[in-house]
């Protein structure tokens, strides 16, 4: 186990030092001034030099790298280029709104996720299975921007239940109103995935013989289905669950637009836009941690999900 | 067993009681949404974006200012300064400074030696985006607490307005300033009817009244600045009546759509941004005047205030805009005749038409603009391939005089020298050191626009701008399109304390008089 830990978190170090080196390079190959989006249209071509030079932008592109390295091994993720704030502060200050709603997104698109696919493989081809089968088709195809107006437009607007701007803090009520609807956005389309994952996976499963013997011996059938069967069918639900939490942090860029909620997914899209590089490789690093971390997770939930399955 | 259908009611008029509450609270506060993801450098000689200026226009001062609600030199009045005298020639000025204006979170009073620093700080390249606006000060005292001297080394016209609460002008605390340095945008300190109070990320600027201001305490008592990138949210967040205030579409159909709700104001604000193209007369086939001549005629001003709606927009007068001090009002632009562009095009050898590229943005805003402006060449033979880029990839191809043609959009400090300069003297073309914006190569102008610069007779001096006017047109080095306007929507329970016809800082000033009627 601890040498699985050690392996894991050396190819993450690579795995790090490859993203920051790829991302140091795009961001600077894309055409566009840092300088010039800081000083504005009317900046003269002398100032936006000058300020070129303050933020070492006029040194060689290898001797800039070395400058970035040096600083990430240090823990000095540098100020914003546009902004003049510290990368690390900017990033932590909205971190906690895009971890709060992918998790609670993810909680609530498994716990609708994973017993409607049961409930559809048990009922394969009745009603039901063709209901859940739809219903996921069409929250795959649905954009999240377009459900999150609609989803204000029925619970803000027609029914103003919930608040457009969903950044409400101070208290459990606030707190609750301003998830609600971006969660619900983000879990529905989650939950579409874990469906049909869990039915696939569970049709499969209710085909071995170890289920046929299981019934031929009298065990209930709800004890079937959700003690051995599903327990069974968990790894490529477990391995959906974490490939999408990595997919999820992305989506949440539209969700938490549309909501107006603060979040890494603003923060990049406002940071490609500026050309703020230091604000793009901080992020850069913040995103290849989380996706390595959930890697890891998924890993280790295998093992906890079927004692079959040996960390090695 | 009928418990459970009547919970969703309850949840809900808990939910409505505790809107109803915070909409309750809200009328000594009032709540803007800027079309933004967030804020850019709250510093005011650091930032010209709309959504920084917009917000720091309630925080800082200047020296005058131009009367809340307009937009024109004519009107400006005292600010910070409550009077002020010149030498005949205009490079000799002093200005009395008001006593009493206190710096925000108790900075002390604002006194001429503050104002000496903050105009050296915005003149200075390290702490000003603005300071090319301060080359011709020479010389800036302050020999007491209450008279500040400036002395030019050449006439300026509309001198005053680099001193107006715009810009550089915004006049910095010196305390403030030198305590905080490079931090100063963390909690920016001025001494306007505002002041900085807290800033959430991605969220929102709060600003609370400034009780000490020297025109009186504000009546709003609190200014939520809330960033909203999404049109649709924001619009939405409107309806729902989370905002009082909102950046309004620069389109026909929003303008039509959000008058119609009820207790809603929809105002068109100056300045205008001037729409045009740019023609690089230095390359085939564009070096060829006919060539150009002929693009002008292919351009129908009328059409496109049609296409873009009245309601947001109007037809250009000039290659500067509309309103500004020296702009040519009816000046000699050419027809729309597409049927002259052909001959023209035929005469310079091209008689099947010519293909033109440009490189554009995909802002949308402009992006239907060069595709009107597209459809309308093909009426005169000119096919235009349009290159579409992403914005700030636009901003620096177009800087690098890769795009023959450039469609640019633009409002500047209402004179028409800064216009000139920026777009058509030969010191502001691109790819040279002292670079801005002229994608024209043209220079042909560049005695008039100089001579203009430190004419002493205002009255020579107009003359001097509309011969500018007048060649930079004959030799078609730019072509006005149209004149797009800013767009906001309030409550009209929201009295602004003054008529809104304009405002430099592109947002609807909000002043110590700005209240809730209900």
């Amino acid at each position: 186990m601890t040498g699985f830990l050690v392996r894991r978190l050396s190819f993450a170090v690579v795995t790090l030092f490859a993203v920051l080196t790829l991302v140091f390079l795009l961001v600077r190959i894309v055409p566009g001034d840092p300088a010039q989006v800081i000083l504005g249209d009317q900046a003269s071509r002398e100032a936006i030099d000058a300020l070129r030079v303050r933020l070492g932008l006029d040194m060689p592109v290898w001797q800039q790298y070395l400058t970035f390295l040096g600083g990430a091994l240090r823990g000095d993720w540098g100020v914003s280029m546009v902004t003049g704030r510290p990368v690390i502060e900017e990033v932590l200050k909205v971190l906690p709104w895009t971890l709060e709603l992918t998790f609670v997104s993810l909680i609530l698109g498994t716990v609708i996720g994973v017993p409607l696919g049961v409930w559809a493989a048990v009922n394969r081809n009745r009603a039901v299975d063709y209901a859940s089968r739809i219903s996921s088709l069409l929250g795959l195809s649905f954009p999240p921007f377009v459900s999150a107006i609609l989803l204000l437009l029925a619970f803000a607007i027609a029914l103003p239940w919930f608040p457009v701007i969903s950044a409400r803090t101070g208290s459990p009520v606030a707190w609750f109103q301003s998830i609600a609807l971006p969660a619900i956005n983000l879990g529905l389309i989650t939950a579409a995935y874990i469906t049909r994952v869990t039915r696939s996976a569970m049709l499969d499963v209710l085909a071995e013989d170890y289920v046929r013997t299981a019934r031929a011996k009298g065990v209930p059938w709800r004890a079937v289905v959700w003690r051995h069967a599903l327990r069974n069918a968990l790894i490529p639900v477990i391995t959906v669950i974490g490939l999408y939490l990595g997919i999820l942090i992305g989506n949440s860029v539209l969700t938490e637009i549309v909501f107006s909620r603060p979040g890494l997914g603003k923060l990049i899209v406002g940071a490609l836009n500026q050309r703020d590089y230091t604000m793009l490789q901080g992020m850069m690093v913040i995103y290849t941690l989380v996706v390595v971390l959930v890697n890891l997770l998924t890993d280790l939930a295998y093992g906890v999900a079927d004692p079959r399955v040996k960390l090695q | 067993m009928n418990r459970l259908p009547y919970a969703p009611y309850a949840v809900a008029a808990v939910l409505v009681a505790l809107g109803a509450g915070n909409a309750l609270a809200q009328k000594k506060t009032l709540v803007v949404g800027m079309a933004s993801a967030d804020a850019g450098k709250l510093d005011p000689h650091l930032t010209a974006t709309t959504p920084d200026k917009g917000l720091l226009n309630w925080m800082f001062n200047g020296l005058v200012r131009i009367k809340p609600g307009q937009t024109s030199p004519e009107f400006i009045e005292p600010d910070i300064a409550e009077s002020w005298t010149s030498n005949p020639a205009g490079t000799e000025w002093a200005f009395k400074i008001r006593s009493g204006v206190q710096c925000h979170h108790n900075y002390g009073e604002f006194t001429a030696e503050d104002a000496v620093y903050s105009i050296q700080r915005a003149s200075t390249k390290a702490t000003s985006a603005f300071s090319n606006d301060f080359s011709s000060f020479d010389k800036v005292d302050a020999p007491d607490k209450s008279t500040l001297k400036i002395t030019l080394k050449n006439p300026v016209p509309g001198f005053l307005g680099y001193l107006a609460n715009y810009h550089g002008g915004n006049m910095v605390c010196k305390k403030a300033g030198e305590e905080m340095g490079a931090d100063f945008q963390k909690k920016p300190i001025g001494t306007g009817p505002f002041e900085f109070v807290e800033y959430q990320p991605q969220q929102y600027v709060k600003l609370r009244a400034n009780k000490k201001y020297f025109r009186g305490a504000p009546q709003l008592e609190e200014i939520m600045y809330r960033y909203i990138p999404s049109d649709a949210s924001r619009d939405l967040a409107f309806q729902a009546g989370e905002l009082d205030m909102i950046y309004g579409k620069q389109e026909q159909t929003w303008v039509d759509r959000t008058a119609k709700l009820p207790g809603v104001k929809v105002a068109k604000v100056e300045l205008a941004e001037l729409s045009a193209i740019y023609l690089n007369t230095t390359v085939k086939p564009l070096d060829d005047i006919r060539v150009r001549q002929a693009i002008a005629h292919a351009i129908d001003r009328n059409g496109m205030v049609a296409f873009k709606g009245a309601g947001v927009s109007r037809p250009s007068v000039s290659i500067v805009p509309s309103g500004y001090l020296g702009t040519d009002e009816k000046a000699p632009l050419y027809a729309y005749d597409p049927e002259k562009a052909k001959k023209l095009l035929a005469e310079a050898g091209y008689p099947n038409g010519i293909t033109i590229k440009t490189i554009h943005t995909t802002l949308p805003g402009m992006q239907s603009v060069i595709e009107a402006v597209q459809a309308q060449f093909k009426k005169a033979n000119i096919n235009l391939d349009v290159e579409l880029v992403e914005h700030a990839t636009f901003h620096a191809k177009i800087r690098e005089d890769l795009s023959p043609i450039v469609h640019y959009q633009a409002a500047r400090f209402p004179v028409a020298d800064i216009y000139l300069t920026q777009f058509y003297h030969s010191r502001s073309q691109v790819k040279t050191p002292t670079a801005v914006t002229n994608f024209t190569h043209c220079k042909l102008a560049d005695q008039d626009i100089e001579a203009a610069r430190v004419e002493p007779d205002a009255a020579k001096q107009k003359a001097l701008w509309k011969t500018a006017q007048e060649k930079l047109i004959k030799e078609v080095c730019g072509v006005p399109i149209h004149e797009q306007m800013q767009i906001w929507a309030y409550k009209d329970s929201l009295d602004l304390g003054y008529e809104l016809v304009g405002s430099l800082n592109l947002s609807p000033p909000i002043t110590e008089k700005t209240h809730f009627t209900k």
